[in-house]
């Protein structure tokens, strides 16, 4: 069909036939006709204006004023304005049936008077006098003729349209307006009367004629007059509801109040001020009045918190919420908003003056009670929401029962907040700085060594698996005195985070050390020491008993002491004692010994997991207190999840700029002071640039064992902690703060700060292993040429090669053995990458080692084996390493131990000269340097020179 | 006025005289730096807002003009888009029009009488009427339209 539309045929139907109406009667809806002088839709706006009266002269005026008097939209909005829905409607269906029974009685008087004959039947107008008033009569029927109700009802269809339906308004509630002129009394007698008694039909009638005359309708001439008639008349009848109300209230009549509050409520207009009824009912509840309770009785006499009295006191507004609260849902419209209106002024008048008081008391006592009081204050009066719902049943929304707590509290949000952060920063600073005054204080106070000592990563895991039990504690937020909620939770009025405390107490590495109570953990590790690395297990073991002996002599006598301090750092490779004769002989060694071990001690405690803990600890609290308030709505709730990151930023930046990067920086500054002080003192080799004590050791002989590097050890243990700190952190991180905020957002404040802090760990780690790397080496370095003995590779000559045991010199056993550790200890402990670069470096410095060494060295064709299985065995290890690089360079460098075993002049020189067997590590210039170290070189070096180069020096003079 | 912005362009005003825009100027001037009602203020909104017949002291003496004038001022404001300067002089009208008989709304309008002496004696003989007028002629269209869609179906 819709194809074909094109050739209807409306031009036939619609030229001149029809009426010259049509135009006209389109005429509405094109804008820039004009009626008379003004524009059609002008006359719609001046319409809006007019009296409902004058309506029937101004459509008398032409066809198209007609037409606009009908307009929907003129009677749509004075129909919108009536707000007649389901309730009143039936108030009009109710004064419909009433005037029909009027009508019945009247008809019963005197038949009415036919209607005109009106071919639809839409309108049962009838010759009417114009009454007094020259009010609209006729179409809108007046009220002293009986309409033909029949009409009415049998055409549904003419109520369809907004004027259909402002038309049957006005007929029904016109009547009406005539009382209004009588004295109030008789006007609600009259209206009482009209609507089938009941005063809620009552109540709705007054109010549909209140919003019948209004300006926007203004449906007979004298609205003005009769609306302030109907006002009084409505305060009047509002006034005798309130007065039955009351009545119902004393006697506990609960569907009287109903009743009362129903019709009051109806007749309530919703514009000035609040509603009466509901406030009155409100503010009589005896809760306003009668407060016994004293919000300073939540204070214990040592000025802590216990809660039960705000307890006593909650359970006392609650129980007079949910009493009082479910009479008002009983009794009161939803609409009217009865209980949420109680339940705020509960909240604000009761308890938020308890609450006011209290923290102010707190404050006065101190801020950090203040802040606990503020959370577990907030929390008990999170308990009116409860109240409320169940209180309210379906009736209350969730959001609007809390809104009621958040409204009550949101006064002292901004104040809590602000101090919150306030508080935590010097927390975390003290924290930070009371650990420094601690460590620098440290000489004598002998600390349990942690990591060194045990296989890291399964420590790590231990620590890590108790440190999120320790999370997942519950926290009280609301203290109390009594065991009422079990006594390992709450501990006296110091209850907040007690458990946690005591959990993390426990994680204490330093009381690991003989405490039977935890005994779990240090036998894990103990076990693990033995299956895996004996060494590692025996400092462990020795450690205590070193310590007591070092007390012990201390008390003694100074040298002893030094001997003693010694041990307790040779404890961690050498079991034997030095020899006291060595240290005493040298007073100012001693001394230097007695300093070095002190700055040893005190690299124990430059970093501490015990600080970590309890800057985590401090801020989880903080963190705990701030969730309560995490629903908190708009503005505040933002400011809640801002403070939280804040507390967070707060902490990672005490541990990483207060804590860690401090602890490092020391470190290395140690490291550097200690070589500079070393190499200037002249008590000192040039070679002992390590620490002090190992030249010693060397010297006495004791060389089996010697394979450790202490500073560095003790930086691997910087590391360990620092990489256990973070592992800490993030679990913190994810198990705590990530419901708070976007894991995904990058630019989150948090997620920087997040990265920043392990940007910066890593950047020690990267500083601390330079520094160590330099250490490590020097100490590879020291053993090497310590243990490489004057004719380690120049063997007597009378040794045949067959005669050697061809294996690595002793030398190079102890030298790999000190490296192979110490990469070991690093693993798993610092991220790939880091380990890698570690390894390389440690390759790339080993190489030079190892050819300034062999450089150093005087080397004969036997000798050469020795070379080479020690230039194996590096390789060996390196391989061991798996970084490709640096593999590479020691497969170069063991072909270049060939050079020293090959017998013949002229192969050696093609050996030289051929650059690829050396993978282009060396030029021939290099391996020349290497192989001037052969003992027989005076003698073949001519041969050399002439193969290589193709000349002679004699012939270069000929030449010449 | 409305900040039009600041352009030396003359704005064309072809059907406002200057007489009229003195008058509608002067009534700008008064009221300037009063809140703009919000653009998008439809008609649900200003049904409660504007609904007030009252016209204020200042505004009544402002609009006490020949009825030449208030016409062109209606105009004016309607062309010129100032909300409330339309609704009093509507407002004023709708005054005017309280009582007056047909005839003399429709010389106020300016309106012709198009009515036919049969209908107009249906409308003298039975006051308010016109409904039952319009209504035939709805009725008339509607059969009319019913002979279509007939006509159509075939």
């Amino acid at each position: 069909m819709e194809n074909f539309k094109t050739l209807e045929p409306l031009k036939l139907y619609a030229a001149p036939s029809t009426l010259g109406l049509t135009r006209k009667g389109s005429l509405s809806q094109r804008q820039t006709q004009y009626v008379g002088r003004l524009p059609s839709d002008l006359h719609l706006l001046i319409l809006s204006y007019l009296p409902v009266p004058d309506f029937p002269a101004y459509a008398q005026c032409s066809h198209s004023t007609a037409a606009l008097a009908e307009s929907e939209k003129i009677w749509g909005s004075r129909w919108k304005s009536l707000k007649v829905d389901k309730g009143l409607s039936a108030v009009l269906d109710d004064l419909e049936e009433h005037s029909r029974g009027r009508v019945a009685e009247s008809r019963a008087a005197a038949p009415p008077t036919i209607s005109v004959d009106d071919e639809f039947g839409d309108f049962a107008s009838v010759d009417v006098p114009q009454d007094e008033m020259g009010d609209f009569v006729g179409a809108f029927q007046n009220p002293t003729t009986p309409i033909s109700s029949t009409l009415w009802s049998a055409k549904p269809s003419f109520t369809s349209t907004s004027r259909g339906q402002y038309i049957r308004a006005h007929n029904l509630l016109k009547p009406l307006t005539d009382t209004l002129s009588s004295p109030t009394h008789i006007i609600l007698t009259n209206l009482a009367s009209a609507v089938t008694p009941s005063l809620r039909l009552e109540a709705s009638t007054l109010r549909l004629l209140s919003l019948f005359l209004s300006s926007t309708i203004q449906p007979i001439r004298k609205w003005r007059e009769s609306r302030s008639a109907l006002s009084s008349a409505m305060d009047r009848f509002d006034a005798n509801l309130l007065a039955a109300f009351d009545q119902a209230d004393e006697k506990g009549d609960e569907k009287g109040m109903r009743e009362a509050a129903h019709a009051s409520w109806l007749v309530w207009d919703g514009t000035e001020g609040d509603w009466e009824m509901g406030k009155v009912w409100a503010e009589k509840r005896e809760i306003f009045y009668d407060q016994p309770w004293d919000p300073l009785a939540n204070f214990t006499k040592d000025h802590q918190l216990a809660f039960d009295a705000m307890d006593d006191f909650m359970s006392t507004v609650l129980k007079a919420l949910s009493e009082h609260g479910s009479r008002a849902v009983r009794v009161f419209l939803p609409e009217a908003g009865v209980l949420i209106a109680f339940a705020d002024r509960v909240a604000s008048d009761v308890v938020g003056e308890y609450i006011s008081s209290l923290l102010t008391r707190a404050r006065e006592i101190s801020v950090d009670l203040y802040l606990k009081a503020a959370a577990a204050s907030f929390r008990e009066a999170w308990k009116m929401v409860d109240a409320i719902l169940s209180a309210g049943g379906e009736s209350v929304s969730k959001t609007d029962a809390e809104d009621v707590v958040y409204r009550m509290f949101e006064s002292n949000m901004d104040e809590y907040l602000d101090e919150e952060t306030e508080v935590v920063k010097p927390a975390f600073e003290g924290l930070c700085k009371g650990w420094d005054r601690e460590a620098s204080q440290r000489h004598n106070d002998a600390t349990a060594r942690f990591l060194t000592s045990h296989n890291p990563s399964q420590v790590k895991r231990n620590v890590l698996a108790s440190f999120t039990d320790v999370l997942l504690l519950p926290v009280t937020i609301v203290p109390k005195v009594g065991g009422a909620l079990g006594g390992a939770l709450v501990s006296g009025g110091t209850a907040v985070g007690g458990a946690a405390a005591q959990g993390i107490a426990m994680l204490n590495p330093q009381r690991w050390g003989g405490a039977s109570s935890v005994s779990n953990i240090p036998e894990g590790y103990q076990k693990h020491g033995e299956a895996g690395n004996e060494m590692v297990f025996e400092i462990g073991s020795d450690e205590e008993d070193d310590e007591k002996d070092f007390a012990n002599g201390m008390e003694k006598n100074p040298f002893s002491s030094v001997s003693n301090g010694k041990q307790r750092h040779d404890s961690l490779s050498v079991p034997n004692p030095p020899s006291s004769a060595k240290s005493s002989s040298s007073p100012l060694s001693a001394g230097t010994l007695m300093h070095t071990k002190d700055q040893m001690d005190q690299m124990d405690t430059l970093l501490s997991l015990d600080v970590a803990l309890e800057l985590i600890h401090t801020a989880r609290e903080s963190l705990k207190r701030l969730e309560t308030f995490c629903g908190y709505p708009n503005r505040i709730g933002e400011r809640v999840r801002d403070t939280i990151e804040e507390v967070f930023i707060l902490m990672l930046q005490a541990l990483g700029d207060g804590h860690i990067k401090k602890g490092f920086s020391r470190w290395v500054f140690m490291q550097v002071q200690n070589r500079t002080s070393s190499s200037s003192g002249p008590a000192f080799r040039a070679t002992e640039r390590m620490t002090s004590y190992k030249p010693a050791e060397h010297d006495s002989g004791e060389t089996t064992a010697n394979t450790r590097v202490a500073p560095l050890l003790q930086f691997f243990e910087l590391v360990h902690i620092g990489d256990t700190i973070q592992s800490m952190v993030q679990v913190y991180f994810d198990k705590e703060l990530s419901p708070h905020l976007d894991k995904m957002d990058f630019l989150n404040p948090v997620m920087r700060q997040k990265k920043l802090f392990e940007n910066s760990l890593d950047d020690c780690v990267a500083g601390g292993l330079n520094a160590g790397t330099e250490v490590l080496m020097n100490q590879v370095e020291h053993i090497i040429i310590k243990l490489t003995k004057p004719r380690e590779y120049y063997p007597p000559e009378q040794v045949k090669v067959e005669e050697l045991d061809l294996k690595e010199s002793k030398g190079c056993v102890e030298a790999i053995k000190c490296l192979d550790m110490h990469c070991k200890l690093l693993k798993g402990s610092t991220s790939k990458e880091v380990l890698e670069v570690f390894h390389q470096e440690v390759g790339i410095r080993l190489i030079a080692i190892l050819q300034k060494h062999i450089k150093r060295q005087i080397i004969s064709l036997t000798g050469g084996f020795q070379v080479i299985a020690d230039l194996n065995a590096y390789h060996a290890f390196v391989t061991s390493l798996k970084v490709p690089s640096i593999t590479a360079d020691f497969a170069n460098l063991k072909m270049l131990g060939h050079v020293y075993v090959v017998e013949d002049a002229k192969d050696l020189a093609q050996i030289v000269r051929d650059v690829t067997r050396y993978g282009g590590q060396y030029r021939p210039e290099d391996i020349y340097e290497f192989v001037q170290r052969r003992s027989d070189w005076k003698k073949i070096e001519k041969i050399v020179d002439k193969t290589m180069y193709n000349l002679s020096f004699k012939e270069d003079c000929v030449i010449c | 006025m409305k900040n039009v912005g600041e352009s030396d362009q003359p704005i064309p005003l072809p059907n406002v005289s200057s007489s009229v825009l003195k008058k509608v100027l002067e009534y700008c001037e008064h009221h300037r730096g009063e809140p703009l009602p919000a653009p998008d203020a439809d008609t649900s909104q200003d049904d409660t807002r504007k609904r007030t017949t009252d016209i204020s002291e200042w505004d009544q003496k402002f609009i006490t003009v020949d009825q030449e004038m208030l016409f062109e001022i209606i105009l004016a404001a309607n062309y010129l888009d100032i909300k409330s300067l339309l609704d009093v002089g509507c407002k004023t009208v709708a005054n005017m029009i309280k009582g007056k008989t047909p005839e003399e709304i429709r010389k106020l309008f300016n309106i012709v009488n198009d009515f036919t002496p049969e209908e107009e004696v249906r409308l003298l003989a039975l006051p308010h009427s016109y409904h039952q007028l319009i209504l035939s002629f709805w009725h008339h269209q509607a059969q009319i339209k019913k002979e279509n869609e007939w006509a159509e179906d075939r």
